[in-house]
């Protein structure tokens, strides 16, 4: 029977490419394929994120969405019923569709998807990784030839489905390109940040000890979302009103910060270590999140299909929930904790166990991001569905076992406070924000109208 | 500009399978193959078009009568090198023979040119695209041009200029210009997000030919191709632009309202979304317009890389909605179909034509890479799709041997030796453009006719000599078929003259004019029916009526 099957998809595929444009469109579902194509360009992208430099936490989130969208839009003619994030998203309105009469090879379109806009979008990765990205893409249909059958994978399939994924990844680079991100370890994004002023006056960030670094990526949050309602429906409710006044809801934030970086206890060490996902050492918080995705759909053995939605609406909201972040910490500029402590209860103090990241403080991106991340993952999971988050296990910090994907975002929220770096607000609200920004991804619309 | 994979190679066999959709003609729809004979070097064109990043696109060609034989002579755009013009020296059926004349259109950073009578003297003017200032060059008889900038009160402007259209609206007794831009010159920096402003040019009141300053039409979403075109049928063309996505913010294929220049208090305005329009993003780079099935509305082929449309109006007169058929009729033209290259296409000039005489529009699709990049087809031969009475196109350019492997840009398709066949010019960058005569069912020694035809001119007095945005209409073998006047589209290319209609088996037809303005059924505004034999000359004179005339 498998042998008539495939029989049967030679027949139909010869049909389609023989034959005058108006043949029989076969019937190929991207969801007879594992996600295995999916996966593998994310665990091999991720340490690449790791080390490449420029891709901090908000460049690694723009990153992976635009790889998370361009592997469901590659596919999305194998994707009966559902349709297009374009028309959905600001400033796109349309991409280049497959034509219906071309038998494609989803698995091989991803892969061309993934490897083009892997390149285009990790300009600067190190050398090395360059070369693990072509021999990724290479070595795929090799490496998973259960998902690259070559009785499917007749010589103009191969070659329909990679130029298809590869024109698909051009015309979102054209998009990618004017979101205001894509420049952002180049010249023109340096000279635009390097003229940044910082507000000044009560209460306003100013660089942090002991780097006194530039605040970091000053205009993020002018870049395009790819979300058009967002920001607008998830702004957060602001911080306590300053004051250096004892007692008053900011002071006691500030006091707990302080409290608990002064003697914090293992736990919350081991949680402020295990969340900190700093850029270079790690593959960013948005990575960290992707990590969970790709073990979790490799552990469900989930198809190409389910992978592809999956990735495009969590790497959407987590890249929109950086963005949104990035547009309050610097229209409200609220100083970090290491500030106002060493103002109003100890000039000598520091956070405890790492260095205050350089930019302003209120809402936490940690939070914001893990909120976003986490609502869209109930969404598709469960709201009480354990996981094991294995992120970390070559750090030997892992694997970690959360009771629900929001206790792991509470955790990856608060870490934040055990830090000393952030004040509670922050976290409560930037976790309330990251929901509400999942919700809105989780909003778009991928099936079609009956 | 990518750093993707590099050109896959495929064995002639697998190629051939590739090239298999539309290679040979549906047995369904027998379609009458057309023989093209490559006569570039017998001609004495010797033309170029080269340049860097600025000339990426553009390459445009302008044919016009510019010495009342009847024969379009041609300007041919050089890019960094200088444009030439070329004076049709053909005999009436015989090889084509052009001789390079100064005409006072040697002219520097040139993309490509449209003819146009814009003083409504009776002799062609020429508007050159540049990367500078735009020109327009005044045609003064015996085909010598000169400088008219000034003359007109024209500012040219600066910029990367890649479209133009033209079109008397309304009452207007001088034309409306419109010309798009592409990216801004000072931003090749970076220049995603920052295409310019188009621009229209409305004529100032008074009865010497003068524009105002130029009105931006903003967004300018980097613009490759722009025509006035009675979408509606209307009366008032609406000026429809595609736009590159590799460069824009935001950016949309476009259709905008004008109004005539009599109505100077009337912005125009963009068509929305409540009017219907749907946004459409593709890499845009080239328009044609004709009426394909007869509605009496025209539908269009938007030229992109590997996305290209075949629209046709759903909406009815009330609303622009277009229905995207390219696939359905055969015409997606998005591989090459030969050479064994299969990677997507890049799809420049686009134009409806009779090349077979057949009655029904062809569609000449002028392609070629962008440069070198390596994830679109280097070897991208343009496509000669035959239309025939099913609605589909049939691929047969490698059967006509119009096999144009260079970089393609401009082009057209234009009675060069008053035959009445169509021949083919393709300019091409980096490399000579090329001519071929069409010697229909025959050959070089000796033209066959594949079928009849007519050659038409309309003429009127006073404004508008050339009647920009009339329709004719010609009814032979039992239907009618229409052309719309046009000065603009497809890409960086154009030509005003004889209107050419192809009749099939019929002897005979009859034609009439609606002349500018009018709409369907307009009888105050629509010439008699004429009748006429066919392959011959005529000019539908407003005034005079149908004249014959010898070339």
């Amino acid at each position: 029977m498998a042998a008539l099957r495939t029989l049967l998809r030679v027949l139909l595929g010869a049909l389609a490419m023989a034959g005058p444009a108006h043949a029989q469109v076969t019937v190929n579902e991207a969801s007879r394929y594992s996600a295995a194509v999916a996966t593998e360009w994310l665990r091999v992208v991720l340490p690449a994120i790791q080390q490449t430099p420029g891709q901090s936490p908000p460049v690694a989130a723009r990153t992976l969405a635009y790889l998370g969208l361009g592997l469901y839009e590659s596919i999305l003619a194998g994707l009966p019923g559902q349709r297009s994030f374009a028309g959905q998203l600001v400033e796109l309105e349309s991409l280049p569709a497959a034509q219906p009469d071309e038998v494609l090879h989803w698995p091989t379109v991803a892969n061309a998807t993934l490897a083009a806009l892997t390149q285009m979008l990790l300009p600067n990765a190190p050398p090395d990784w360059k070369a693990r990205f072509e021999a990724l893409e290479r070595n795929m249909p090799v490496a998973q030839p259960a998902d690259f059958d070559p009785a499917q994978r007749t010589p103009e399939v191969i070659i329909r489905s990679e130029t298809h994924g590869k024109l698909l990844a051009m015309a979102l680079m054209t998009w990618a390109r004017t979101d205001g991100g894509h420049d952002a370890i180049g010249p023109r994004r340096t000279r635009l940040d390097a003229a940044y002023v910082s507000p000044s006056g009560l209460g306003a960030w100013v660089p942090t000890p002991p780097r006194f670094a530039r605040p970091l990526l000053p205009n993020w949050g002018a870049n395009r979302p790819f979300m058009p309602n967002a920001q607008q429906r998830c702004a957060p409710p602001g911080p306590p009103k300053y004051d250096e006044t004892p007692g008053s809801p900011f002071h006691r934030e500030a006091d707990e910060v302080r409290r608990v970086g002064v003697q914090p206890t293992e736990e919350q060490r081991r949680i402020a270590l295990y969340w900190a996902d700093d850029p270079l050492k790690t593959p960013t918080p948005a990575g960290h999140w992707a990590w969970i995705l790709t073990d979790l759909l490799r552990d469900r053995k989930a198809n190409l299909a389910t992978a592809a939605e999956q990735y495009a609406r969590m790497t959407v909201a987590m890249s929109d929930a950086f963005v949104a972040t990035w547009k309050v910490k610097y229209q409200l500029n609220l100083l970090r904790p290491v500030t106002y402590i060493q103002l109003a209860f100890d000039s000598n103090w520091v956070p405890p166990l790492m260095e205050t990241p350089p930019f302003p403080e209120y809402p936490s991106g940690h939070s914001v991001q893990s909120g976003s991340a986490a609502a869209v993952l109930e969404a598709f999971y469960g709201r009480d569905t354990a996981f094991e988050d294995r992120a970390h296990n070559d750090r030997g910090w892992g694997p970690q076992r959360f009771r629900s994907f929001a206790a792991a975002a509470e955790q990856a929220a608060v870490s934040r406070l055990y830090a000393g770096i952030h004040f509670r607000s922050a976290i409560e609200h930037g976790t309330t924000m990251g929901r509400c920004i999942g919700a809105q991804a989780l909003a778009l619309v991928t099936r079609a109208s009956p | 500009m990518l750093a993707c994979a590099g050109l896959l190679v495929l064995p002639p066999a697998i190629a051939q399978v590739l090239a298999a959709p539309g290679a040979k003609p549906d047995p369904a729809a027998p379609r009458a193959i057309p023989r093209f004979v490559d006569e570039t070097d017998a001609a004495g064109v010797h033309s170029r078009f080269d340049g860097d990043w600025e000339y990426t696109v553009g390459g445009g060609v302008a044919a016009l009568d510019c010495d009342g034989s009847g024969a379009p002579s041609l300007f041919i755009a050089g890019g960094a090198n200088r444009s030439k013009f070329y004076r049709n020296k053909s005999a009436r059926g015989g090889a084509l023979k052009f001789v390079q004349e100064r005409a006072g259109l040697e002219l520097t950073s040139t993309l490509g040119a449209y003819p146009i009578d814009l003083d409504s003297d009776g002799v062609l003017d020429l508007v050159v695209l540049r990367v500078g200032e735009t020109l327009l060059m005044r045609g003064l008889g015996e085909c010598r041009f000169e400088r008219a900038n000034e003359r007109w009160r024209f500012e040219g402007g600066n910029q990367w200029t890649t479209a133009f259209a033209a079109a008397w609206l309304g009452r207007d007794v001088h034309p409306t210009l419109a010309f798009g831009t592409y990216v801004d010159r000072a931003r090749q920096d970076f220049p995603w997000g920052n295409c310019t402003d188009n621009a229209l040019l409305r004529p100032a009141s008074g009865a010497a030919l003068a524009f105002d300053a130029p009105l931006p039409l903003r967004p300018g979403h980097c613009a490759l191709s722009m025509m006035f075109s009675d979408w509606n049928r209307s009366g008032l063309p609406a000026l429809r632009i595609a736009n590159d996505r590799e460069y824009y913010k935001g950016g949309q294929e476009q259709l905008w309202h004008v109004p005539p220049g009599s109505d100077p208090g009337a912005a125009p305005r963009l068509y929305g979304a409540d009017e219907g329009w749907k946004p459409l993003q593709i890499w845009g780079m080239g328009i044609a317009s004709a009426d394909l099935d007869g509605s009496g509305y025209p539908a269009y082929f938007l030229t992109s890389m590997a996305d290209n449309k075949l629209q046709t109006l759903v909406g009815g007169a009330t609303k622009p909605i277009y229905r995207d058929v390219a696939f359905v009729k055969g015409a997606t033209a998005h591989r090459p179909f030969a050479g064994g290259d299969v990677h997507p296409s890049t799809a420049w000039h686009a134009q409806f034509a009779d090349v077979n005489n057949d009655g029904w529009q062809d569609l000449f699709v002028v392609k070629g890479n962008v440069g070198n990049m390596p994830d679109f087809a280097m070897l991208d031969p343009s496509n000669l799709l035959l239309g025939g009475p099913d609605g589909r196109y049939v691929e047969a350019a490698g059967e006509s041997g119009l096999l144009n492997y260079q970089r393609g840009r401009g082009g057209l398709m234009v009675d060069l030796n008053g035959d009445g066949l169509l021949d083919a010019l393709i300019v091409n960058r980096w490399e000579r453009a090329r001519l071929w005569r069409n010697v229909g069912a025959g050959s070089a020694a000796a033209t066959r006719p594949l079928g009849h035809w007519l050659q038409i001119r309309l003429r009127q007095d006073g404004a508008n000599r050339d009647a920009v945005g009339a329709w004719l209409e010609v009814e032979a073998g039992g239907r009618v078929q229409r052309r719309e006047q046009l000065v603009g589209g497809g890409h960086a290319s154009g030509t005003v003259g004889f209107l050419h209609v192809g009749l099939g088996e019929s002897t005979k037809a009859r034609m009439r004019v609606l002349w500018p303005g009018a709409k369907p059924g307009d009888a105050a505004l629509t010439s008699p029916w004429f009748e006429a034999a066919a392959d011959g000359f005529y000019l539908v004179d407003r005034q005079k009526g149908l004249v014959p005339w010898q070339p």
